[in-house]
């Protein structure tokens, strides 16, 4: 890092419909510098990436690049500048292959106007090499590993002509070894005086690689911190404020986990393979009970998942449900069976352009309104589950585009409890949601169990499997690799299984 | 103000429609008079019941283009039988003479649409390629029925429905003949009928709203558990049906059934939909907005007769009418707040 000032955001704020986003926020970035952004959903750290990247032209503020005043009106103005994003979903297009990703809108060409292949993989080849990473650049980029595709989109950027990287959630969807090759992949970076702005709710991977941290709350900047005189536990206190309490707590401490092994069993599978991805495995869910289940991305247990509410079919074994097998199922028989599913995609899950009422009565409409529909009564019950989860804004009646990440999962999570179920499968409920909404979807879920219900809780972040749980399976490599029950257990023993 | 842009977007069928409207008002003497306003009516009637079809199966972001020549088929199947049956059975009942032709078209359209769903939800084919192989079949079924002759003897009941009227408003005149004030075509009370149920099923049952939910997202709508393969389905049945229907009722308004003679159904059908707001691509839109692009549609077709213009240029011009009016559409519906996202 020197000490060069490559870019600074003076009182920048935004509004939306008269709610700020944010305001008067500063934030600056030197050169080589791996700056942390952090805050909970709706701090306004994607706002302010926003506008830094081109998508928002609309702003009050001030932004100087190397000492100039600039003002994108577009991502790919940003990019002209040098200001490049890698979004959460990623944007590869995946048939193609790593070359053809690496050279989207400019492959060499012959003489004439055709595609020079052989040129076009040997430089592409060597932009990899120049940042150290390994792979065959013929392969279609759906067949890598979303890890590496990360990474090829990442190189695609530099080489475009990027000196700034925002880089938005990049490690959500990454296993322990794949965040390592990326902390890798930028410290690489930052020597090449590349700088590099990381948001992420994963306060330690903030922590493991950036040098100094901002933290916004509720539009506003709180503070930008050196890295060395931060801890966790002072970040966390930052960027929630006087709630931080109770949840600080929940992620330093280990857990003592029980189970009640004497409870009716509503869940058993038996021996379920599907190609080398699920490779026999067996397990139950009882009433009243919280499995938790573990894993690394493509360890098999959001696989399970899909399995268990008919959206991927098994080779082979056996899905029972309270005594009845339920067969080759589909979502819909699934459903009828007394399954319900929150699925790890919440952008897929939801009707976007639909208002919050609509979503919520989808998946029991059969169940809880008579012929004629009435929007009223929807209404009523859905204001309801607003209630109930917490949902901000808390109006039925608006777009579900309109809210933010977090609140739409609890719209998610909303439309199976407007009737009852047996069993709840949560894939991957709490993936980029903040620690406040986390606990807010996690209330719901431990009230579900009161009431008997069989949840079984799949998730990639071990604090939130061992912060709820009663039960934990850890899964990898298609297989139960380890089962925990009746013990305390901290986050290093189940990583460590993984 | 972006909220009233944003209503204007909505409103653009209906500012279409008035414009087209006020415009052949204005330059013709003869285009605002009652008898051509029924005119109208009598003649968009036939496409309206096709259009409900349509309107299901657009709503769920799939297509049909069999339904020109589902309604051709329906209308010789049931010609035909008519004339088999009395010629064979001479001794049967009028009544059942004419209602099982009726019913035999209703049923094999019924087996012929859910053949398009089947091929589209179960196999997997695009619907666009499944109806169009179906569009051949049809097209085959009628000319193998008719063998190139046109059937001129049509069930009564058909003929009454469609080139029949039924007067209100009478009074009798000096000379003791009652007389109607106004003459409605029975033709456009069955269109008004049919549209009736389509709006009825499409927003207040749960079927209604599942065919919206899957045609504003197919995944989403999978998991949620939607039957989105039966709910395809049945769309593509209920959309033949409608087509069949409306070929039933074409022959008694045409006077006769032939392998042919329907031309312009197909892209009259989809572009009345369309115009009315009803998106291609899914989940938008509904019977009023299919309502109003039939109006449209009825308006200009109808309203070209009535201005001095090359009669060889008219397939021309309102082609281009047609193309302006769903830029317009188009256009309006994308206003938008470009920053409509919340911050996160």
């Amino acid at each position: 890092m020197t000490n060069a000032k490559i870019l600074e955001l003076k009182n920048i704020s935004k509004s939306f419909g008269g709610v700020k986003a944010l305001n008067t926020v500063d934030f600056d970035l030197f050169e080589g510098e791996i700056h942390g952004l952090v805050g909970e959903n709706g701090a306004g750290k994607s706002t302010l990436m926003k506008i830094l990247s081109g998508v928002h032209a609309n702003y009050d503020g001030e932004i100087k690049l190397r000492g100039k005043t600039v003002r994108f009106t577009s991502p790919a103005s940003a990019m002209e500048h040098g200001v490049g994003m890698i979004y959460q979903e990623l944007s590869c297009i995946g048939p193609l292959t790593v070359a053809e990703n690496l050279f989207l809108t400019n492959h060499p060409r012959t003489r004439g106007r055709f595609v020079n292949w052989k040129e076009m993989y040997q430089r592409g080849r060597t932009y990899l090499k120049q940042l150290d990473i390994d792979m065959d650049v013929r392969l279609p980029m759906e067949t890598l590993a979303l890890g590496l595709q990360q990474l090829v989109e990442i190189a695609r950027v530099i080489h475009s002509g990027a000196d700034i990287l925002i880089m938005d959630e990049p490690t959500s969807a990454l296993s322990l070894g794949e965040t390592k090759r990326l902390f890798e992949l930028m410290r690489n970076l930052k020597e090449k005086g590349k700088s590099i702005i990381f948001i992420s709710h994963f306060i330690d991977d903030v922590l493991g690689i950036c040098d100094r941290v901002t933290i916004l709350r509720d539009g506003r900047k709180v503070g930008t911190l050196d890295n060395a005189d931060l801890s966790k536990h002072v970040v966390i206190h930052q960027m929630l404020g006087d709630e931080a309490k109770d949840i600080e707590e929940s992620y330093e401490k280990d857990f003592a986990i029980h189970s009640d092994e004497e409870a009716d069993i509503v869940l058993e599978v038996k021996n379920a393979r599907k190609g080398n991805r699920l490779s026999g495995i067996s397990f139950v869910v009882r009433e009243g009970e919280i499995l938790g289940m573990y894993g690394a991305i493509g360890a098999g247990h959001t696989l399970t998942g899909e399995c268990l509410f008919g959206l991927e079919r098994l080779d082979e074994g056996d899905i029972v449900l309270d005594g009845k097998p339920t067969g080759s199922i589909s979502p819909t028989k699934a459903k009828m069976s007394g399954i319900a599913y929150v699925a790890a995609d919440r952008a897929a899950s939801l009707f976007p352009e639909s208002e919050v009422y609509k979503n919520i009565s989808v998946a029991f409409l059969r169940q809880i309104l008579p012929f004629p529909l009435r929007k009223k009564e929807e209404i009523k019950i859905s204001d309801g589950m607003v209630a109930k989860l917490n949902v901000k804004p808390p109006a039925s009646s608006t777009m579900l585009q309109n809210l933010s990440g977090g609140n739409q999962q609890k719209v998610a999570v909303a439309r199976w409890l407007v009737h009852p179920f047996r069993l709840l499968v949560l894939n991957e409920p709490t993936r980029g949601m903040d620690v406040g909404a986390k606990e807010e979807v996690m209330r719901i879920i431990k009230e579900l169990k009161a009431q008997r219900v069989a949840l079984l809780l799949i998730s990639s972040e071990p604090e939130t499997i061992i912060a709820n749980s009663d039960r934990i399976l850890v899964m990898c490599k298609g297989k139960i690799s380890t089962e925990f029950s009746n013990q305390r257990i901290s986050k290093d023993m189940l990583m460590r299984c993984a | 103000m972006r909220s009233v842009l944003r209503k204007v977007g909505a409103l653009a069928p209906v500012i279409t429609f008035f414009t087209l409207f006020l415009f052949f008002s204005l330059i013709s003497d003869t285009f605002f008079t009652p008898a051509n306003i029924f005119n109208i009516f009598e003649q968009i009637s036939a496409l309206a019941i096709m259009a409900v079809g349509v309107t299901f199966v657009l709503l769920c972001a799939e297509i049909d283009l069999s339904i020109e020549n589902m309604a051709i088929f329906s209308g010789v199947l049931a010609a035909s039988l008519y004339a088999y049956l009395k010629a064979a059975h001479p001794g049967m009942p009028a009544f059942l003479a004419q209602c099982v032709p009726i019913l035999a078209a209703v049923v094999a359209t019924a087996a012929l649409g859910y053949a398009n769903g089947f091929g589209t939800a179960r196999l997997g084919l695009p619907s666009f390629m499944m109806t169009l192989a179906m569009l051949l079949i049809t097209r085959g079924l009628a000319l193998f029925i008719t063998k190139g002759r046109p059937f001129f003897d049509i069930p009564p009941v058909l003929t009454k429905i469609g080139s029949g009227a039924v007067g209100i408003f009478s009074h009798t005149d000096e000379s003791g003949a009652v007389r109607a004030l106004i003459e409605i075509p029975v033709i456009t009370i069955v269109a008004l009928v049919f549209l009736a149920v389509g709006f009825v099923v499409l927003k207040y049952t749960r079927f209604g709203r599942e065919v919206y939910m899957v045609g504003g997202s197919r995944k989403a709508a999978e998991l949620a558990g939607i039957n989105v393969k039966g709910i395809v389905s049945a769309c593509l049945c209920i959309c033949g049906v409608t087509a069949g229907l409306s070929g039933v009722v074409l022959i008694g308004r045409l006077g006769s059934a032939q392998a042919g003679g329907l031309e312009d159904m197909l892209i009259g059908c989809i572009s009345a939909v369309v115009l009315g707001g009803t998106s291609l691509f899914g989940g938008k839109g509904g019977i009023p907005n299919t309502i109003i692009g039939l109006l449209t549609f009825g308006v200009l077709y109808n309203g070209l007769n009535h201005v001095e213009i090359d009669i060889y240029l008219k397939q021309f011009i309102s082609g281009i009418i047609l193309l302006g009016a769903l830029v317009l559409n188009v256009a309006m519906a994308r206003i938008k707040t470009p920053d409509n996202a919340v911050a996160g």
